[in-house]
């Protein structure tokens, strides 16, 4: 670290645990200098979202001290303390109020400045909000309604807000903003993130920028120094005196594992079959993907790997129905599916789709036996599929928790006292049960402990032998050596190079 | 020991039927203390027919509620089916009977039909379509009072069969029903599922679209089926029918352990609200104290229990 | 050709509105052009504006305010019994009840997280519940309110007068002042609203106060108006009237856009289209019926901005 330099504002072994079970945060500490772009990146549920609530003033640390150049300092109560000493947050969504026009968001929130018998004094808004724009080179008209401005220029104009903020709560002058950004570009098209990069470049100059992410290559070519953290700790740190450091270590520092854990491997021989269940063809949908063209065959996993941000998990989405394409085809046993159809038709056509965030998916407030039978209602039918037999679906649900080892007291228990790694079982179980020709899978196992996600590739891998097929996008790589048989290598919305698992793993070994 | 433990458990997960039950039981006991004919053959009667026709247009609201949504045409809708049967018996016979059904499910489907493909919040679509169904009844009512003369019909509702009149065992046999649909079958459990978790239901394989049109078909159906049986028992009315059976209906589903949140309660609940909310109606009444009085008393029970009942863990902001 | 589709676009009512005026005109020039029917289209105006531009504060935050029609009632009653003690000055017992009612509301809304239909219907249907216990079930007239009844012109009744001021500071709350922009952030997006510093709890309960004081303040006109007496059943036509006038004028029920001055010309518009049909040999119920379906066409329409959201 810099040390000739005061710090401009430091963290020192913050800890911050919720519900007395989940460790947030352990013992982080964090410093950012004036002018310069501080990367934070890790998975989700690593806790950095947590740091930066703790920085801006949302809640308090359960220990740590702060440092506001160079002295010790209380940690902020609430946003306007923390704009006070000139921290600002732009959050990752819901940061934008549409309906207000560009003008009055900037000042959302100051407009004591601008108050008259009168009421407020637009003009002199306008007049100060036009000088901000300009000397952010931002090119929008200040009348104009957020809504109606294109996403990267709503971003810019939160940022524009956010130093804003700092400027005016933070009366002294010597004092560089550090502005927040939670994952702006997650959002945004692949070529409207130059847009806000040339910016924050430019912008460096008069202030520090946190950027956390989760796009690996954005951090590398921006950020001064990085964080890496892990499961509520800093892992790693790199700065300019650090050797190179390349995408590939990140994400091992991330994931967590080492090199020797990537020498795993299925021993079992192929479950592929000759069937080509899915077929696409030249899907593009502009700003997210272009011409992706693949078969899927019966009882092969293929893997859709590369960057958050390239293009992946859209194309997943699609398939499954919650995303719109421009164009190209989707082919599914002879049948041609149109975008946007809802999910539900996907599934008529056998189309699964599983996503880690369980409470998308599951009904929290249901046991799990119910959530099971859902899916399979069809299953547990009797008197001519008239009524639902409970027992039956107890059965269900009784054999599903022993293949998966779900730990809970009975079928009947809510889903919502279940922990992360069971909640994703149930999910996993009522598709083991389901059998669908196709199953999507975004993000099986975020966030779980290594115990669960033993057994879910397990119940993934038995599913497989049976022929169903799957795509998998997952954070980590060691998922894909497990399960995939092809892996495509997607970059910048495009198949790169479609690989086998023994050059994908090579591929990840290089340094 | 272990035997209290499970008792207690269970009755934590139960509280809602065991307190809606507890107060069932208070407030018969109460009004019987109060004024003693309350349990008396006629006190009896009162309570039942104003019970059974209300427990059969709440039924069919509960399927919408616990679905997550809001219908507020069915007092309109009963009120169309009822006027509709008085001014028509005379020219189509009984066969006024499934017409005004059909005609009722018809608006059921049009709240659907706004709601599920155009995205009209449940509570705007369902007053819209109440005010096109005033018009319409107030069109072919013009404002009269009607008589039923026909004695078939207001035997269907009113014929005593073992002491109680034959709309009692309609109602019973409707909740039977009903309690069996939401319970026992797929589509009950499809309805619970819209109601907990609209997203994951599509995800799960529920044609959301096509569903939540049919739960509205359902509650038009429902309301059509208690108006007919209604203006049974009535033997005549006017435009004027049933203006003040909104916040009662309401009350009597939260009452029962229905949340509006969604995604929980059921008929089988429906049944103590209905009784509790009823129940009180016709000891109030008894005791001479006016609509006036209960409106009043009916609105702050609505607000209490509509507080009490809201999902806290689900929703962040209600608007 | 772009601007003036937009042009319409924009200001689609106005555009209705206009076209309503012409045709009726062409239609009945000798009735519709009377003195009768202007003032009785001015009158319905003025009812529909006071009785709604309190709760499109309500609406602009994305929540309903039926108590409108309960404050109408009570207050009626109550003024009649104060009456008898302080003569006219009774009638300030409505901007009392109102904004008392409107805090009552805004408080239970946002502490007990209540949906705001259910608890202004109930509230309603309370407060009617009382006046006809009070009022012994049927109206009770007070007299003494003609300086707002009487007439400045043939056309025009002198309450025109005293409702635009109310009309004027209502639109100017949400245009100029810093109440406004926080109520239309709320309602664009709550979440961003609590980002940017914004005390929502408490804005949300001023907009229910405001709401239930605006009606108050209205009803100073509108029960002179409207024969110094307040019914004492209730009617669904009551309830509703206001609400076409809020979304026919393009207030969104999600809220974040409209405002009063969209309520003003929803209001014109619906007493011209109210008051022309009347006009027509077509049956009274008929004119419901086609009421009603204007209703839901504007419904319909203000519902396609809400797409892609989560609609129960």
């Amino acid at each position: 670290m810099p040390q000739n330099e005061a710090s401009l504002l430091e963290v020192r072994n913050v800890r911050k645990t919720f519900d007395s079970v989940v460790r947030a945060l352990w013992d982080v500490s964090f410093s950012v200098y004036p002018n310069e772009i501080v990367g934070v990146v890790g998975e989700n549920g690593a806790g950095k979202s947590t740091l930066m609530k703790i920085l801006v003033g949302v809640f308090p640390p359960d220990s740590g001290e702060m440092y506001h150049l160079g002295s010790k300092v209380p940690f902020p109560k609430n946003p306007r303390e923390a704009a006070r000493r000139g921290v600002s947050l732009v959050p990752q969504e819901k940061g934008v109020v549409m309906h207000l026009r560009v003008y009055q968001f900037l000042f959302l929130g100051h407009e004591d400045e601008f108050t008259s018998f009168w009421g407020l004094k637009t003009r002199e808004m306008k007049r100060l909000a036009r000088d901000i724009l300009k000397e952010l080179h931002i090119d929008c008209d200040v009348d104009s309604f957020m809504y109606d401005l294109s996403l990267p220029l709503q971003k810019l104009v939160e940022i524009a807000k956010a130093i804003l903020t700092v400027r005016l709560r933070c009366k002294d002058p010597d004092i560089t903003p550090i502005i927040i950004l939670d994952e702006p570009t997650a959002p945004l098209a692949v070529e409207q993130r130059e847009q806000l990069f040339e910016f924050i470049m430019k912008a460096k100059k008069t202030s520090s920028f946190i950027f956390v992410s989760h796009i690996i290559p954005e951090i590398l070519n921006f950020a001064d120094r990085i964080y890496v953290l892990r499961d509520g700790k800093v892992v790693a740190y790199h700065d300019s005196s650090s050797q190179k450091v390349t995408e590939e270590d990140i994400f091992k520092e991330i994931v967590g594992r080492s090199a020797s854990e990537y020498l795993y491997k299925t021993a079992t021989s192929s479950t592929v079959r000759d069937r080509v269940c899915l077929s696409v063809k030249n899907l593009t949908k502009k700003g997210y993907y272009y011409d992706i063209s693949f078969d899927l065959h019966e009882g092969e996993c293929i893997g859709l790997f590369g960057t958050a941000g390239s293009g992946k998990v859209e194309i997943v989405r699609t398939l499954a129905g919650i995303m719109d394409f421009d164009d190209g085809s989707i082919v599914v046993d002879g049948h041609s599916l149109k975008g946007m159809e809802a999910s539900y038709v996907g599934l008529k056509y056998g189309i699964g789709y599983f996503s880690g965030e369980t409470g998308k998916e599951l009904f929290l407030n249901w046991s799990i036996a119910r959530n099971i039978s859902i899916l399979n209602l069809e299953k547990i039918l009797k008197w001519n599929g008239l009524v639902i037999s409970p027992a039956e679906e107890n059965e269900l649900a009784e054999e599903i928790m022993r293949k998966l080892r779900i730990k809970a007291p009975n079928p009947q228990t809510e889903c919502y006292s279940l922990s992360g790694g069971n909640k994703q079982k149930v999910s996993v179980g009522k598709w083991m049960e389901k059998s669908p020709r196709i199953l999507l899978l975004e993000d099986p196992t975020i966030g779980i402990d290594v115990g669960a996600r033993e057994d879910i590739y397990e119940a993934l891998l038995e599913m497989k032998k049976n022929g169903i097929a799957m795509i998998l996008v997952s954070d980590d790589p060691k998922e894909y050596l497990l399960l995939c048989d092809r892996i495509a290598y997607i970059k910048s919305g495009r198949i790169e190079k479609i690989v086998s698992p023994e050059e994908f793993e090579a591929m990840i070994r290089e340094e | 020991m272990k035997n209290f433990t499970k008792l207690r458990d269970w009755s934590r997960k139960n509280a809602t039927v065991i307190t809606s039950l507890a107060v069932t039981i208070i407030i018969i006991i109460i009004f019987q203390i109060i004024n003693p004919s309350f349990l008396s053959h006629e006190g009896i009667r009162a309570s039942i027919y104003a019970m059974s026709y209300f427990l059969i247009v709440a039924c069919g609201l509960t399927f919408v509620i616990m679905m997550g949504s809001f219908d507020f045409s069915v007092v309109s809708l009963l009120k169309l089916a009822a006027l509709f049967c008085v001014v028509f018996i005379d020219r189509y016979g009984l066969f006024v009977i499934p017409l005004a059904i059909l005609l009722t499910t018809g608006f059921g489907f049009l709240n659907g039909l706004l709601v599920a493909r155009f995205n009209v919040p449940s509570f705007m679509a369902t007053l819209g379509v109440s005010i096109i169904v005033e018009g319409i009844a107030l069109y072919f009512s013009k404002g009269r009072l009607f008589l039923m003369y026909n004695e078939q019909f207001r035997a269907l509702a009113i014929k005593s069969i073992a002491g109680l009149p034959a709309i009692f065992y309609w109602a019973m046999a409707i909740w039977f029903v009903s309690v069996f649909i939401a319970l026992c079958t797929p589509f009950g459990r499809r309805t619970y599922a819209i109601g907990s978790n609209l997203v994951a239901a599509g995800l799960s394989g529920v044609n959301v679209v096509r569903h939540r049109i049919l739960v509205f078909m359902l509650s038009g159906f429902y309301a059509g089926l208690a108006g007919v049986l209604y203006m049974g028992q009535l033997g005549g009315g006017s435009v004027r029918l049933g203006t003040d059976l909104a916040v009662p209906l309401f009350a009597s589903i939260i009452a029962g352990g229905t949340a509006l949140t969604g995604g929980t309660g059921g008929p089988h609940r429906t049944l103590l609200g209905v009784i509790i909310i009823t129940w009180t109606q016709t000891g109030l009444l008894m005791l001479a104290i006016g609509r006036d009085i209960q409106m009043v008393i009916f609105g702050i029970i609505a607000i209490a229990l509509a507080a009490a009942t809201v999902d806290r863990r689900r929703v962040k902001s209600v608007k | 050709m772009k601007t003036l589709i937009g042009m319409i676009k924009n200001n689609f009512v106005l555009m209705v509105l206009i076209l309503l005026v012409v045709v009726f005109i062409c239609a009945y020039p000798k009735k519709f052009l009377s003195p009768v029917n202007i003032s009785s289209i001015v009158r319905q105006f003025i009812r529909l504006s006071l009785f709604a531009l309190g709760p499109t504060f309500v609406v602009v935050i994305g929540s309903m305010d039926l108590t409108y029609v309960g404050i109408w009632m009570l207050g009626g009653i109550l003024v009649w019994y104060v009456s008898s003690w302080i003569g006219p000055f009774a009638i300030l017992i409505y901007p009392i009840l109102g904004f008392v009612t409107g805090l009552l509301v805004g408080v239970i809304q946002v502490k007990a997280k209540i949906p705001s239909f259910i608890l202004t219907l109930s509230i309603t249907v309370t407060y009617w519940g009382l006046t006809a216990w009070l009022s012994g079930g049927y109206p009770r007239r007070v007299k003494g309110f003609g300086f707002i009844t009487a007439s400045l012109l043939p056309y025009l009744p002198v309450a025109l007068l005293w409702a635009i001021p109310i009309m004027i500071v209502a639109v100017f709350i949400m245009k100029r002042t810093r109440i406004g922009t926080y109520f239309y952030a709320i309602g664009s997006n709550e979440e961003g609203a609590e980002l940017s510093g914004i005390d929502v709890e408490k804005y949300k309960i001023l907009a229910f106060t405001l709401s239930g004081l605006f009606t108050g303040i209205g009803l100073i006109i509108l029960f002179p108006l409207l024969g110094g007496s307040a019914p004492t059943e209730l009617k669904l036509g009551s309830i509703v009237d206001p609400l076409i006038a809020i979304v026919l004028g393009g207030t969104p029920l999600v809220g974040g856009s409209g405002g009063p001055e969209r309520t003003l010309l929803g209001a014109l518009t619906f007493a011209v289209i109210q008051r022309g049909l009347s006009l027509t040999f077509w049956k009274p119920e008929l004119i419901q019926l086609l009421l009603g379906l204007v209703v839901l066409g504007a419904i319909l329409v203000g519902a396609r901005k809400l797409k892609g959201m989560v609609i129960t």
